[in-house]
């Protein structure tokens, strides 16, 4: 058989292509009765909840027609000390080409997030990374242990209180800033 | 029957009995594994019943790092990443700086970067076509194919960057340094070159039966799974969904480019459309690169003039999303002033198509475990950060 790259008449189906912003924007404020804010980043629209909206927020995402966001992209974990701790997502859509962030922030000292797994299967690897990496609890997630540290290491070294040369003072070779246990 | 005339035939029933599941463990050091990559498998005598993916073995802190150092030096780490196309992951790393800072790039430096980029993207697919055809039993022969039109490629990296895997070459609004004097001519000749090596390698892997026969309807995939499993690039435009970031979302010089995404009305997704999608789009990437040649502009800047000093960021968020060689490369970026990006995460294409590895094994043999595993095309220097 030849491999010489047949191509498909016209290429992609219009949906595949990326769509307006302000379209979206205003697609998203008609989901109502779950309170959030909708503003921008630099490339995306980006839509602020609660955690304990965040369910329902993407029960509507992926289920209503017009949006069906069926792609989870990414989840970002960022510490916005002393504020507490905030999670991004990006969220995609195949079928209207639709790209969205849902920001969700969490308060200090409480960091549950419901999990998403439910929804989107590709949450799962995303989801352990964050709670490793920021100490993120997503409950509901089948199986949250650490995925790319140690077992048994209980560490949470994206945290901006955790010190660049962790590693050297695990190892015993230079001693951490005052204040610092692991 | 029994060959032995006096021997009691057993009846299917009479015949079954207890089996233990096995534990195998595969890796972190195995050459199957393409790198550091550990894998347990249970077993039911040959069949897979269950997989457990260990990985992390070759976290490096690229977070961490990229914190804590300024735009300019952060991107030393990046390529990193992708190391089989750092070129690539360079290219993703600094689109995102310049989404957050709004800085401009010279149109020559943009299409030098889609050919760099390009070149790495063959790069890698040459590894892949060489560390699979391996993988199902050539040994040797596809592996020393693929390596002839590497180390070509990365001598033309030698000489425009003056490094082979990291060259170090993108910069915040545009490239290092101006391309060779010959480079043209050069880059023709490559491409020629590659051509060549591409149909060596379509006639030593597609043209031999016990390869096909290997990888046909191997683990076949629809596009709603692959979608639902977060699975990305070459992989999910085998599940016959024609979706390339390079034309969905286009950036770069790449709306000006004519290229296809290859498609067989009977893609279904299984590992030999993955291998047939990789060699399809190393055709496509040459020919981006024949028009990046031609209508490039002949001279100018690579640099923009405009640059200060050390780069300093206004707050904001961005998300670039880049087709990388394995899938869709994605750069969060967060800064909130200052020279040092507060937060920059990466959504590693690899890290996300390895996730859906266990439900791909379940349920076949344990030499077709190890082809699906290489049918992934996974980069662990990407999957770990």
């Amino acid at each position: 058989m030849s491999n010489k790259a047949p191509a498909r008449s016209g290429g992609l189906p219009p949906a595949a292509r990326q769509r307006p912003r302000a379209d979206l924007a205003a697609l998203v404020r008609k989901i109502g009765s779950i309170p959030f804010e909708v503003s921008e980043t630099r490339t995306d629209v980006d839509v602020r909840i609660a955690p304990e909206h965040l369910l329902a927020l993407v029960d509507a995402l992926h289920n209503r027609h017009e949006l069906a966001f069926d792609y989870l992209r990414n989840i970002s974990g960022v510490d916005q000390s002393p504020e507490g701790m905030e999670l991004k997502y990006h969220f995609y859509s195949f079928k209207t080409g639709y790209s969205l962030q849902v920001t969700v922030p969490t308060a200090t000292g409480h960091p549950h997030v419901p999990s998403l797994t439910g929804h989107y299967p590709a949450a799962d690897w995303h989801e352990r990374e964050a709670a490793e990496m920021f100490g993120f609890v997503f409950d509901g997630h089948p199986n949250l242990r650490n995925l790319l540290l140690e077992e048994d290491i209980h560490i949470h070294p994206l945290l901006k209180a955790h010190p660049l040369q962790a590693a050297e003072i695990l190892q015993g070779i230079e001693s951490g800033p005052p204040g610092f246990t692991i | 029957m029994s060959i032995w005339p006096d021997e009691k035939v057993l009846t299917p029933g009479e015949a079954e009995f207890d089996t233990v599941d096995m534990t195998i463990n595969i890796g972190p050091q195995h050459p199957a594994t393409h790198g550091v990559f550990r894998m347990i498998l249970r077993v039911d005598g040959e069949v897979v019943v269950d997989c457990e993916p260990y990985i992390g073995y070759l976290h490096r802190g690229l977070e961490k790092l990229t914190e804590a150092n300024d735009y300019r030096q952060a991107m030393g780490y990046w390529d990193r990443t992708d190391y089989l196309a750092g070129m690539a992951c360079e290219h993703a790393y600094v689109m995102a700086v310049e989404a957050l800072a709004q800085i401009d790039v010279p149109e020559r430096a943009e299409y030098i970067r889609v050919i760099m980029a390009e070149l790495s993207r063959i790069n890698s697919h040459f590894l892949f076509l060489g560390a699979f055809g391996a993988d199902v039993g050539s040994f040797g022969t596809s592996f020393i194919y693929a390596w002839r039109e590497r180390e070509r490629i990365y001598d033309l990296f030698e000489e425009v960057a003056g490094d082979r895997m990291f060259p170090t070459y993108m910069r915040v609004g545009g490239v290092a340094m101006d391309l060779p004097d010959n480079f043209e001519q050069r880059c023709r000749w490559l491409l020629g070159s590659i051509r060549q090596g591409i149909e060596d390698l379509d006639g030593l892997l597609t043209g031999n039966e016990i390869f096909v026969e290997r990888c046909r309807n191997l683990a076949p995939m629809t596009s709603e799974r692959a979608i639902a499993l977060g699975i990305t690039g070459p992989i999910l435009r085998s599940t016959g969904l024609p979706w390339d970031l390079r034309k969905a979302e286009p950036y770069s010089v790449y709306d000006r480019m004519k290229f296809d995404i290859p498609w067989r009305p009977d893609l279904q997704g299984d590992v030999f459309d993955r291998f047939w999608m990789r060699l399809s789009e190393m055709y496509q990437s040459a020919r981006i690169i024949e028009q990046c040649l031609e209508q490039m502009p002949k001279g100018g800047l690579v640099l923009n003039p405009d640059l200060p000093k050390t780069l300093r960021v206004d707050n904001g968020e961005a998300y670039i999303r880049y087709e990388g060689t394995k899938g869709e490369y994605g750069v969060y970026a967060m800064s909130k002033g200052g020279n040092k990006p507060y937060r920059m995460k990466l959504r590693s294409p690899s890290f996300c198509n390895l996730s859906a590895l266990r439900e791909m094994v379940i349920g076949s043999y344990v030499a077709d475990a190890i082809i699906i595993l290489g049918s992934l095309d996974i980069v662990l220097g990407e999957v770990d950060k």
